[in-house]
């Protein structure tokens, strides 16, 4: 039989990080992805003369070379050399404020810049959003302090990180009134709900801060060429470091020598290893890939809690036009077109179906990179939610036909509240609904976001429990259901995480 | 720090909550019932029922099409589930062990997606010269034999948000089934379209499902039109010659119209500068699988001196390595599957990447017209073995494949 230091199972954003933390670490790594490609959600599909991007809107922490954020020194770090485009814009908005007035704003990157602007939106805002920012910094310090491991008293932690303790077990909406951040400027701010998919009464403030801030302070970026470039980028690397990659493998089940796991059952054959880490959700793993015996009491306990309760489904609508984005008037990279910015209220209206979901990002790729498609044309995409109830029951005969209404109606959502139409210049068009998602990534419900980080699991709570959140030796879960929750960055953060710990385990059980 | 944020009244008390997260949260998991953990989901069932990995089907019947020299096999899932349902126009990848050799080859499906209720589908397979897989099998597939087929696939199919209301349909030999199946669409109220189709044959008699498409335009409520363009013959009712640019024109219905072409190599290069002069947006012009040149060497840019030359193959599969030997005149692929390696491949014309595969070392060529990569696998030598002849000698990792 095939032997391994350490088997990687699944090539998703966290697999890929964590595969390459161990090969780097000297460990005999090797990589099993079901699909023939890496990335999972960060991959690319050809249609026609153009490439798309399935899932990355644009990624935050990246930063400059000059001045890197923390993903793109993860990424330099473990040698994965991706080249980005900066993103001028933070992002655009159209929508209603919560005092039914219109609203149609444009954010810049930067913090200053954000502080003027949103002084010049909603005048008397300034000082609320500049304490904003410094209780974003304060928090950015804090968090690194805590997952630093460093020792500190309780008094220390409250004369530095005060701040960072006293908003912590709170919600978004529960900070920005504390803060005294004016109602509109709140309604402004609140529209990042959207990229964790949880309202803003429901989502940790902390979570919001990390994401928020990496995005404003450093700027947004896209990789130049789609986000299969990163996934490319880093499977090359782990080549370079002596790991193996097996594409169109599919693991079947972890096999277990007593309560350890020593190795997995694949379509191309039995592994044996000391170390698996399953870029998979836990609910997956219990439910299907291990023997029932040997899965904790607190495991079976965890997941009852959850619930079930899986983070946002994707739905995205993906084109490619035959004129530019001048021609068609498109100015924005991003625009956020919430049917209202009363988040608790557009989050219902979004889960409660295709009748009262008009929520879209809609994405213009040649405003970042004007060469991203082929000349005369250009790339865009519009990216809403769905709750699994929409397409629990959908008949296959049906299944087309309800795509495309929905896309339809994105698309006529698009032309009345930004007055881009751009229907007439559909070239190429691609579809992906949750089942897309489900088929390629194989996540529950087709979910892209592992469980919901909301109350009693959010961020921060997972983030401080991580000591018992991995009770099976030999197998840890990576992902997004990890403790930093959703997205590429966390995703790429966790796998980086959990692989140093799968690491020390290692280490330990070696000296044993 | 000059900031202070209170969120509570008393600043104490947040922070103590703050530290009690996992305690809080250990609360929660602790008063959670220590359930069987289940992983049964609506949506991922249907994503599977809707794209399995393979589907082991049955030939129940076979008709044979006489002097179109072409037979139709009716295939029935083994299992007795319903076939996954596909968009009138799409293909399946068949797998064929002939001979050792481990293939797949592309065929359209050529009934209506009502089928797949039935778990039927149905493949047109026509006679051609040096056809190996076709000659294979036309002559051994029987009643009761058992094939396995791929889900359906490709983009070769009518969009409603992107496509002209108004399909023109240019069809030669083979290429007619999936406008056979569009027009089954459109009968059984399906697909919402107009279907003007153009199939060139040689003569009246080698007109391939003449009968089947004479009757589903009989039914179609005047939505689907048949044109047949003898090449060789002249008879009333009848067009004759090729189908040119004019004879679209003739056909084509006012106002915006698709092309959709579908037919042998021949056919297509002959109707390019044809379509050129419509003057059509490329959106409106649309075509099935080209398939890979069976020359090579007329391709530009193809290095002198090289077609008759045989390379060293080295095949890694996970932990197989196998040695063989590969064409300059072939693909990649071909020399694969000779070796008996069951890799993966699906349309065969270098666009569907399936087929991706990285090269270790060595050099391949490309043609223009099959380069179906996506940018980061060209800079980083990912190649699809299905379009790409060696020029060096060649070391491959395939990935695994789920058609077994």
């Amino acid at each position: 039989m095939v032997k391994y230091d350490v088997v990687v199972v699944g090539a998703g954003n966290a697999g890929l990080i964590a595969a390459l933390e161990t090969a780097k670490a000297g460990k005999k790594t090797l990589l099993i992805e079901q699909h023939n490609l890496p990335g999972g959600c960060a991959t690319s599909f050809s249609r026609g003369r153009f490439e798309f991007d399935p899932s990355l809107h644009e990624l935050c922490g990246v930063g400059t070379a000059e001045n890197p954020g923390n993903v793109r020194l993860l990424l330099d770090s473990l040698g994965v050399n991706v080249e980005w485009c900066t993103v001028p814009d933070c992002f655009r908005v159209i929508t209603k404020y919560s005092d039914g007035g219109a609203m149609d704003v444009t954010m810049p990157s930067g913090v200053q810049p954000f502080i003027d602007k949103m002084e010049e939106y909603v005048p008397g805002s300034r000082s609320s959003m500049e304490d904003f920012f410094e209780l974003l910094t304060e928090i950015d310090e804090g968090i690194a302090f805590l997952s630093s491991g460093e020792e500190a008293s309780n008094k220390e932690l409250f004369t530095r990180f005060g701040n960072v303790l006293r908003v912590g077990s709170h919600n978004c909406k529960d900070v920005f009134n504390a803060l005294g951040i004016p109602q509109r400027a709140q309604d402004i701010l609140s529209t990042y709900w959207s990229y964790l998919g949880v309202d803003m009464t429901h989502l940790g403030f902390l979570h919001y801060a990390c994401m928020v801030h990496g995005y404003i302070k450093d700027g947004a970026a896209m990789p130049a060429h789609t986000s299969h470039a990163i996934s490319v980028a880093a499977t090359e690397r782990l080549r370079e470091l002596g790991g193996d990659i097996w594409f169109n493998c599919r693991a079947t089940e972890f096999v277990f020598n007593g309560d350890k796991c020593c190795g997995v059952k694949t379509t191309m054959g039995d592994i044996e290893c000391d170390m698996v880490l399953a870029n998979i959700n836990p609910d997956i793993i219990y439910g299907k890939m291990v023997p029932k015996e040997i899965i904790p009491e607190r495991e079976k306990k965890l997941s009852a809690a959850r619930n079930k309760n899986y983070g946002a489904r994707m739905f995205t609508v993906h084109m490619g036009l035959n004129k530019t984005a001048e021609q068609l008037g498109i100015k924005d990279y991003s625009i956020f077109l919430p049917g209202t910015s009363v988040s608790e209220q557009e989050y219902k209206n979004v889960l409660a179906g295709e009748k009262t979901n008009e929520y879209g990002i809609f994405l213009c790729y040649n405003v970042v990179k004007p060469d991203y498609s082929p000349e005369g044309t250009c790339e865009c995409s519009i990216t809403t939610f769905m709750a699994a109830e929409d397409w629990n029951d959908v008949a296959p005969a049906e299944y087309a036909a309800k795509k495309t209404a929905m896309a339809k109606k994105l698309i006529a959502v698009l032309k009345r509240k930004a007055g881009i139409d751009i229907a007439p210049y559909i070239e190429e068009i691609a579809i992906s609904s949750p089942l897309t998602f489900a088929r390629y990534l194989n996540a529950p419900e087709g979910s892209v976001y592992g469980y919901e980080t909301t109350d009693w699991d959010g961020l921060m709570a997972r983030m401080m429990s991580v000591g018992k959140d991995y009770p099976i030796k030999g197998l840890k879960p990576i992902g997004t259901s990890g403790p930093r929750g959703d997205g590429y960055s966390s995703a790429y953060y966790c796998g980086q995480m959990i692989a140093q710990m799968a690491l020390k385990e290692m280490e330990q059980g070696g000296n044993n | 720090m000059a900031l202070k944020v209170k969120v509570g009244k008393i600043g104490l008390v947040d922070a103590l909550k703050f530290k009690n997260l996992p305690a809080t949260r250990d609360k929660v998991i602790e008063a959670a019932p220590a359930k069987e953990i289940t992983a049964d989901f609506p949506i991922n069932n249907n994503a599977k029922k809707l794209h399995p990995d393979c589907q082991k089907m049955v030939i129940t019947k076979i008709r044979d099409h006489g002097k179109a020299e072409a037979k139709t096999f009716f295939l029935k899932r083994a299992d007795g589930e319903k076939a996954a349902y596909f968009r009138a126009g799409q293909y399946l990848s068949i797998a064929l062990n002939i001979k050792g050799s481990e293939i797949t080859r592309p065929y359209s499906i050529s009934c209506s997606p009502s089928f797949t209720a039935e778990g039927m589908y149905t493949i047109t397979v026509k006679k051609n010269q040096g056809g190996f897989a076709a000659d294979y099998i036309l002559k051994n597939w029987k009643e009761g034999t058992e094939v396995t087929v791929s889900e359906p696939l490709g983009s070769f199919f009518y969009e409603p948000l992107r496509d002209a209301k108004n399909v023109v349909a240019l069809a030669g030999g083979s290429g007619i089934t999936p406008f056979l199946s569009m027009a089954y669409a459109i009968r059984d109220g399906i697909e919402d379209f107009c279907l003007t189709v153009l199939f060139g044959s040689r003569t009246k008699d080698s007109i391939l499902l003449g009968k089947e498409l004479a009757n589903v335009a009989a039914a179609a409520n005047g939505r689907v039109k048949i044109v047949n363009v003898l090449s060789e013959e002249e008879a009333d009712g009848f067009e004759h010659g090729f189908i040119t640019a004019d004879l679209i024109k003739k056909y084509a219905p006012d106002g915006e119209y698709s092309v959709f072409i579908c037919g042998p190599e021949a056919m297509y290069r002959f109707l390019v500068p044809e379509i050129a002069k419509l003057g059509l947006e490329a959106k409106y012009v649309r075509r099935e699988l080209l398939g890979v040149t069976k020359d090579v060497s007329g391709c530009e840019g193809y290095p002198p001196k090289t077609k008759t030359k045989k390379f060293a193959l080295t095949v890694r599969q996970g932990e197989n390595i196998y040695e063989t030997t590969a064409k300059a005149s072939e693909p990649l692929l071909v020399a694969i599957e000779r070796a008996g390696i069951a890799a993966p491949s699906r349309c065969r014309s270098g666009e569907c990447g399936w087929c991706r595969s990285k090269l270790v070392s060595g050099e391949v060529f490309t043609p223009a017209e099959n380069e179906g990569r996506r940018y980061a696998d060209k800079q980083n030598g990912y190649i699809h073995p299905c379009c790409a002849f060696p020029v060096s000698d060649i070391v491959i990792e395939v990935p695994g494949t789920y058609m077994k």
